[in-house]
């Protein structure tokens, strides 16, 4: 993909910044041009959380209905609410575990089913990596760094001109030596996990 | 430790947002002083500059202030200005409208030292009451601007867009967009000039015909000022920050971010190189003989830009007077985006532009018979899917208040809100806001309101803004009688857009505040007779407060003071040891939730839980509880 709109959503307070942050950065490290963008909105917790990457001498840091050529949904209702932006042919990482609104845990709305989300982007997407963000970031040592999880699967499809490894020497350039070894350690783990979806 | 900012070599690239851009752009013109009011989108711009300031004083040479309001930021900036400081001031839009009295006339008076002044404006009300089109403040005062539309563009204009107001000893607007601040793109930075008071001082040599503008000097400044805006439209024929590219017999006129628009919309229509295209980077004022030649070789002009359509009117009348016979189409030629209407071609007069909005005029511009096709997606979600919207933090000392507002008042009060956190308090069960205009109004609006209703009126007010604009209000209501009880929300910082502080607050990036100013102290000598503080923590001694004071006449204060909960845990570095744990299900519990709506609360199999991460401790929500006498209880347990 020589040019390439991403489209990031999830929930505030979940670290959707940070990973949209360090996907451009190593673009940049990679000698690709980028232009990225965020949105969001009332910088208050707990609201969608919308921001793009796009590479390959793009300038508009927006993505309009139907132009996403990768979709990243650090949350499933989200992902599911922002699958109008995918384009025909698209692809799909997206968490699955949810993080409800209040509205639904007031018992004023419904989350939608799990299956009913999975099965929809599953028929968008021409490709769809689904994963546990959550459990993976857990699992690698901090819940946040599910969405470095996230960003390795998707970098794992093989559909940028960079992978893993460019995301990997990113982190370990730019973040905190502290921080690092569980960003990397999730990093791998989301790998692991997208080549187990694709199979 | 040196901030990446300063610590970057000329001549490397980095990833920067359109607000560092700016920030960067101001340090390498060889900034003095930099004043602001923090409002989104504007907020990253000064706020790295108190982070870098305070990360390495020795090698940040510049005075940082964050001012009470924007009208007091740009006022020290047009002081500093005089006394030769190069100044950039900064705020969103709607703080525009605040300043726009000293801005009128420090146009008139000038800026000998340079200054800048930075409006981000909010296109499609991401975080804004409203989506004013900041350029005519521009015209309004006289001033000169400047519209980056990349991170790149940012550093170099605001470079810029300095050394010419410097140059030229007058003000300058930078105007951005909501896209421009939260872009993020490679920047390649520049050498620092040394700051500018020091590398060549201007010192302030008294001339009060130049500087007083009495009637009779403000009439000679007046056409000083015409002059000067003559002079810097010969300049903009040749200035560097206008593009010209493609051929043929049609031509777009861009601004703003809606150049990056149209970039990506030749690109996907496959119009590029066979359409005329000027890009214009110092938008006002216009370089009209440049313009006037361009039309006269074209028969239809395209005016792309965001918002009002300021740039069409000038165009279409400078097509009128030169005589040519160009057509200019914009966002006139129709009503907002309808295609259908006669001559529409698709441009908003509301929201943002996208690409597809830039294709579909560019395609209209070269055959008027195109017409838009729906955007194709790929998927789309089935039915009503639950909101998000921004919500109160859990353990949010606001949530609290509002409940023991509701408990008293319920829907017999009229909620006067303001602008900041609390104004999410509108949202059900809370429900605390009813009507709100702009930052700093929720005292004088409360007071209009009692004077002709009849229900108690409450105006609730955050910290912030109480030094912002609230204090003149409350001074208002004390002088005419008011009949209204106000909350100030003290939440010990401006919690809304990322903890900057203010006049009030116990301490600084700079250390402990020594000259706090205590807003109790404020409402006393002001002359409210009757102010409580309390903790709103603490639900009865805050309802005990509310109808003590509910039943007093006159002008009443609540001050309901404890830490932003994220404020407490980032910067304050307050551990919670507890968590609130559901020990019994029940009535009290599900009414807990249906009333306080804490976000730490979730509902798993028909059963009440409280997230332990997300849950603050706060123990509202076992208050609750424990009053009611239906069974459920909620119980603070040792977290960990």
């Amino acid at each position: 993909m020589e040019k390439a709109r991403i489209f990031l959503t999830g929930v505030g307070g979940q670290g959707t910044l940070t990973a949209t942050n360090l996907l451009a950065q190593t673009a940049l490290e990679q000698g690709i041009p980028v232009t990225s963008g965020e949105i969001h909105g009332m910088a208050q917790r707990g609201g969608v959380v919308v921001s793009t990457v796009l590479l390959g001498g793009l300038l508009s840091p927006k993505i309009g209905l139907g132009e996403a050529d990768i979709l990243i949904g650090f949350e499933p209702l989200e992902t599911y609410r922002a699958l109008e932006f995918l384009a025909p042919g698209g692809i799909v990482v997206s968490s699955t575990e949810a993080v409800p609104p209040v509205s639904v845990s007031l018992g004023k709305a419904e989350y939608p089913d799990i299956t009913t989300i999975e099965h929809a982007i599953r028929n968008a997407a021409s490709r769809a990596i689904m994963l546990p963000a959550r459990t993976l970031g857990k699992k690698a040592g901090a819940v946040q760094s599910g969405n470095i999880a996230l960003l390795a699967a998707m970098l794992a499809a093989d559909v940028l001109p960079f992978g893993v490894d460019a995301l990997k020497a990113t982190i370990e350039r730019n973040l905190n030596p502290k921080i690092a070894g569980v960003n990397l350690e999730a990093a791998d783990l989301g790998a692991e996990a997208a080549l187990a979806s694709n199979a | 430790m040196p901030h990446p900012i300063m610590d970057t070599k000329p001549g490397e690239t980095r990833l920067l947002l359109g607000n560092e851009a700016i920030v960067r752009g101001a340090l390498e013109a060889g900034i003095d002083c930099v004043t602001c009011y923090p409002g989104t989108p504007s907020s990253e711009a000064p706020d790295t500059f108190y982070r870098i300031k305070h990360a390495a004083p020795e090698s940040a040479a510049y005075h940082f202030e964050y001012s009470p309001n924007e009208k007091v930021a740009l006022e020290v900036g047009g002081g500093a200005s005089l006394a030769g400081a190069l100044t950039l001031v900064t705020m969103k839009h709607v703080g525009v409208n605040v300043a726009a009295d000293p801005l009128c006339t420090i146009a008139y008076v000038g800026s000998p030292g340079g200054l800048v002044l930075l409006s981000a404006d909010d296109p499609g009300c991401h975080s804004s009451q409203n989506e004013q089109d900041n350029r005519y403040y521009g015209r309004l005062a006289g001033l000169p601007v400047f519209e980056p539309a990349t991170a790149q563009e940012c550093k170099d204009m605001t470079k810029e867009a300095l050394l010419f107001s410097r140059r030229t000893g007058r003000p300058v607007l930078l105007r951005t967009t909501t896209r421009v601040n939260h872009i993020r793109g490679p920047v390649t930075f520049g050498e620092r000039l040394e700051p500018a008071s020091s590398a060549d001082a201007k010192p302030f040599v008294k001339n009060p015909s130049k500087y007083v503008p009495i009637p009779a000097f403000a009439r000679r400044m007046r056409l000083e000022l015409l002059d000067h805006l003559a002079a810097v439209a010969g300049e903009s024929e040749q200035s560097p920050w206008i593009a010209e590219h493609g051929e043929g017999d049609v031509a777009v006129i861009a601004t703003g971010i809606s150049r990056a628009y149209l970039n990506d919309a030749l690109e996907t229509t496959g119009l590029a190189g066979r359409v005329r295209v000027l890009e214009l980077g110092l938008t006002y004022p216009l370089p009209e003989k440049r313009i006037a030649a361009l039309m006269g070789e074209v028969k239809r002009l395209l005016v792309l830009e965001e918002g009002e359509p300021v740039l069409e009117r000038e165009l279409r009348e400078l097509s009128r007077r030169a005589g040519l016979g160009t057509e200019v189409v914009g966002k006139m030629n129709g009503v907002g985006d309808d295609f259908t209407h006669v001559g529409g071609i698709g441009l908003p007069r509301f929201g943002e532009y996208e690409t597809s909005i830039a294709a579909n005029a560019l395609q209209k511009l070269v055959d008027p018979s195109f017409e838009p096709s729906e955007p194709v997606s790929a998927g789309k979600a089935e039915g009503e899917l639950p909101m998000r919207p921004p919500n109160l933090c859990a353990g949010c000392s606001h949530r609290s208040l509002y409940y023991a507002v509701r408990q008293q008042f319920g829907d017999n009060a009229i909620y006067s809100s303001d602008i900041g956190c609390y104004t999410l308090g509108i949202l059900p069960p809370l429900s605390a806001a009813d009507f709100l205009f702009c930052m700093g109004s929720s005292i004088p609006g409360g007071c209009g309101m009692a004077r002709f209703d009849k229900r108690p009126v409450l105006a609730f007010i955050g910290d912030s803004t109480f030094f912002h604009s609230g204090i003149t209000g409350l001074i208002n209501a004390v002088f005419n009688k008011h009949e209204v009880l106000v909350v100030v929300l003290d939440n010990r910082t401006t919690a809304m857009t990322g903890h900057q502080p203010h006049p009030g607050v116990d301490a600084t990036l700079g250390g402990p505040n020594e000259s706090m100013v205590d807003i109790e102290a404020v409402c006393r000598a002001i002359g409210v007779q009757n102010v409580r503080k309390v903790n709103p923590n603490k639900l009865n001694s805050s309802m005990a407060a509310l109808e003590e004071l509910s039943a007093l006449p006159g002008v009443k204060v609540l001050i309901a003071e404890e830490p932003c909960v994220l404020y407490a845990r980032r910067a304050m570095k307050k551990k919670t040891a507890m968590a609130a744990e559901v020990s019994e299900q029940g009535p009290a519990v599900e009414y807990c939730l249906e009333t306080l709506a804490c976000p730490a609360f979730f509902r798993e199999d028909g059963a009440v839980d409280v997230d332990p991460v997300q849950c603050s401790g706060c123990m509202v929500c076992a208050q609750i509880t424990k009053e009611r006498e239906d069974t459920g209880a909620i119980k603070a347990r040792k977290k960990g």
